[in-house]
């Protein structure tokens, strides 16, 4: 892990910088031992454990014994009763909800199915309502809420919080995000695109962790990916980086949503593969396309098989283009495990550099499902410490 | 894929002057919901009593595995392995949650099942649905309007049935509870059991279904695809024509 950036300046002022970089690196990474502090601030031992006390005593900060690798070790979090954050993810079938508290302990989730064409203004109050529910669930008072992270399954400019399609998805083009939530919730809000928060919580805290530049794939109803660089995610211009769902595969192919054609979402998203089964199957799901593949039904298998040669295709391009440390693959039809890597990796080895360092390694997502969530958790505390929440200012 | 569990043929019925069902076919599969959609009036809980007995159809038939049935009553429902929670969900007020889960199943419930377990039963149920209900031994008159639907529900899931018929299930719930009944619908088709449910809130039907009916004024106006957009579904209900509409899908 790279050394945060030490900020010059007088004796407080660098003291107040040191206090803002621990509960930086602490919230972050949810838990870290003073060693593991000291490496990635830079800072001496002596230094974060004087730091690590006064901030202890302040509330800020909380210590553990524990035990790593046989040694004993102080295990460091956020003080759980600094506040509470909600994380939200939008996915294109089902919306997740989570509440943790400062320390990044989940204290309640819930997930529920949505319609194929779900729209902003309906899915986002009726997500309040339900933050508000979760909250009451835990007896948590609203006052403890700090801030709201939120990801939704199209590019949006982190600056405005804004969608910034046009004419792509229908009920989410154009909306103000945050705006909308932090109406509704008075809290901070900041929204993302949904795979790029789950890039950054596999970095963090997933497949990726320890790596500095992890490329993150969802392939689930539709394809998105995310890109974290040099322990940062990269958002681009306007928001639309890492769409790898929208990379062109097949010029000739179908149009698709975003008016390209032969996008890899138009050959691996979830309508397609499940258009390519046979009728009699009758209405299926990518769930039970999934399950039935992993069942051994050949039919199943062959669509999952060729959905990993075409992510091999695009991965490749973006690894030859941005060389990353790990390719992290989730979304639902990463539960397909071996079936969809193993082809992936073979797409994917034939066309990138041949290097001394061997192939890129390719790993299943260990977050699944969460990954987004997590994200938007992770976003809505790094929010909150923004905001001053956190008991530092930064 | 097999053939239909349930299916309804040229099912009528009247009550008095108001025609409820025209001439309505429906099939349910296993592994499959099947929505159903209408305005207020449309015939939707009429179509759900039948296919659950509480309604004996004055014309067509009611086929099960393809064999016509008489269903004489909910009970008669049960036995074969239809079981519905209805819009008015006939607890008993004076009755606790256990008794009412088990209320009318002596025959699921047999002389095994002593009070410890029906209890135990109870509560595996109603974790199922992660329901909020604090006390299973008090009376169901002092639960809210959500945690009366979701005893009801559990009730309709007892011994496992094949056909879950579910009119408004969500009707007086939170967000939560919605969610819930939405998850453990696709719970009970992944498991295989065919699911009916009854919604005039497209929302929540458009989430978890594989196949939308809609009934307007009694008869079946359309059958849609799972993915049927908003806008084509609220034409079908009010009877606008939306101009190029476009994929309509008949039976399997
Ligand atoms: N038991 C009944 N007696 C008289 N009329 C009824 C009865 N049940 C339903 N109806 C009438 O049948 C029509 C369909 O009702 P219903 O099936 O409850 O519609 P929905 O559930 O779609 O709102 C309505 O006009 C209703 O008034
Ligand atoms: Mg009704
Ligand atoms: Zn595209």
């Amino acid at each position: 892990m790279r050394a945060d950036r030490v900020t010059p300046g007088s004796q407080t002022s660098l003291r107040e910088a040191n206090r803002a970089r621990i509960v930086s690196a602490v919230q972050q990474r949810g838990s870290l031992t003073q060693i593991e502090l000291a490496g990635v601030t830079g800072l001496s031992p002596a230094t974060i454990s004087n730091i690590v006390k006064e901030l202890t005593v302040a509330g800020v900060l909380h210590t553990a014994q524990s035990t790593r690798n046989g040694r004993r070790a102080l295990q460091v979090t956020l003080a759980r009763n600094l506040g509470l954050v909600a994380g939200i993810r939008f996915g294109m079938r089902s919306l997740s909800v989570a509440l943790a508290d400062a320390s990044m302990r989940i204290l309640a989730e819930q997930r529920m199915p949505l319609a194929p064409d779900h729209r902003a203004d309906a899915g986002l109050q009726r997500t309040a309502m339900l933050v508000r529910e979760m909250m009451e669930a835990v007896d948590a008072d609203p006052s403890e809420l700090l801030a709201v992270g939120v990801g939704v399954p199209a590019p949006v400019d982190i600056r405005t919080g804004q969608v910034v399609t046009v004419g792509m998805m229908r009920g989410w083009d154009g909306v103000h995000v945050d705006e909308i939530l932090g109406a509704e919730l008075d809290v901070p809000v900041t929204a993302d695109n949904d795979s790029t928060l789950a890039a950054i919580a596999e970095a963090r805290f997933g497949a990726g962790a320890g790596h500095d530049s992890v490329a993150y794939v969802r392939v689930s109803h539709g394809v998105g990916g995310g890109l974290v660089l040099g322990g940062r995610a990269v958002h681009g211009r306007s928001g639309v980086a890492g769409e790898i769902g929208h990379v062109s595969v097949d010029e000739h192919g179908p149009v698709c949503r975003c008016g390209n054609r032969g996008c890899l979402e138009m050959l691996v998203g979830a309508s397609s593969l499940l258009s390519m089964l046979p009728p009699e199957a009758g209405h299926l799901t990518l769930a039970d396309l999934v399950t039935r593949a992993r069942e051994g039904d050949a039919g199943c298998r062959r669509v999952v098989f060729d959905a990993g040669r075409h992510l091999g295709v695009a991965l490749a391009n973006l690894c030859n283009l941005v060389d990353p440390d790990v390719v992290v693959i989730g979304g639902k039809l990463a539960e397909a495990g071996e079936l969809l890597l193993e082809p992936l990796r073979t797409s994917l080895g034939q066309r990138v550099v041949a290097t001394s360092r061997g192939p890129v390694e390719v790993v299943p997502s260990t977050l699944g499902a969460d990954a987004g969530v997590r994200g938007a958790l992770a976003a809505a505390l790094d929010q909150a410490r923004m905001f001053g929440s956190l008991g530092v200012t930064s | 894929m097999s053939g239909p569990v349930l299916s309804l043929r040229g099912v009528s019925k009247r009550f008095g002057g108001v025609r409820a069902l025209v001439d309505v076919d429906a099939d349910v599969h296993e592994h499959e919901v099947l929505a159903v959609v209408g305005d207020n009036g449309a015939g939707k809980s009429t179509l759900a009593g039948v296919l659950a007995g509480a309604h004996r159809p004055d014309a067509g038939q009611v086929l099960l595995d393809g064999r016509p049935v008489l269903l004489d009553s909910p009970a008669v429902a049960r036995s074969l392995g239809i079981a519905a929670v209805f819009q008015e969900l006939a607890l008993v007020d004076d009755l606790d949650v256990v008794e009412n889960v088990f209320l009318g199943h002596e025959t699921v419930r047999g002389p095994l099942l002593d009070e410890v377990a029906m209890e135990r039963e109870a509560w595996r149920l109603l974790d199922q649905l992660a329901a909020s209900v604090p006390e299973v031994r008090e009376p169901v008159r002092t639960l809210s309007g959500g945690q009366r639907q979701v005893v009801a529900v559990a009730r309709a899931l007892l011994g496992s049935p094949r056909v879950v018929v579910l009119d408004e299930p969500t009707a007086s719930l939170g967000v939560r509870q919605t969610a819930e009944v939405l998850n453990l619908i696709v719970r009970l088709r992944e498991r295989g059991h065919a699911v009916v449910l009854v919604s005039h809130q497209a929302g929540d039907l458009q989430a978890v279904a594989d196949r939308i009916l809609v009934l307007r004024l009694g008869r079946v106006h359309d059958v849609f695809d799972g993915d049927a957009s908003y806008e084509d579904l609220l034409a079908a209900m009010t009877g606008a024509v939306r101009p190029g509409a476009p994929h309509r899908r008949g039976q399997r």
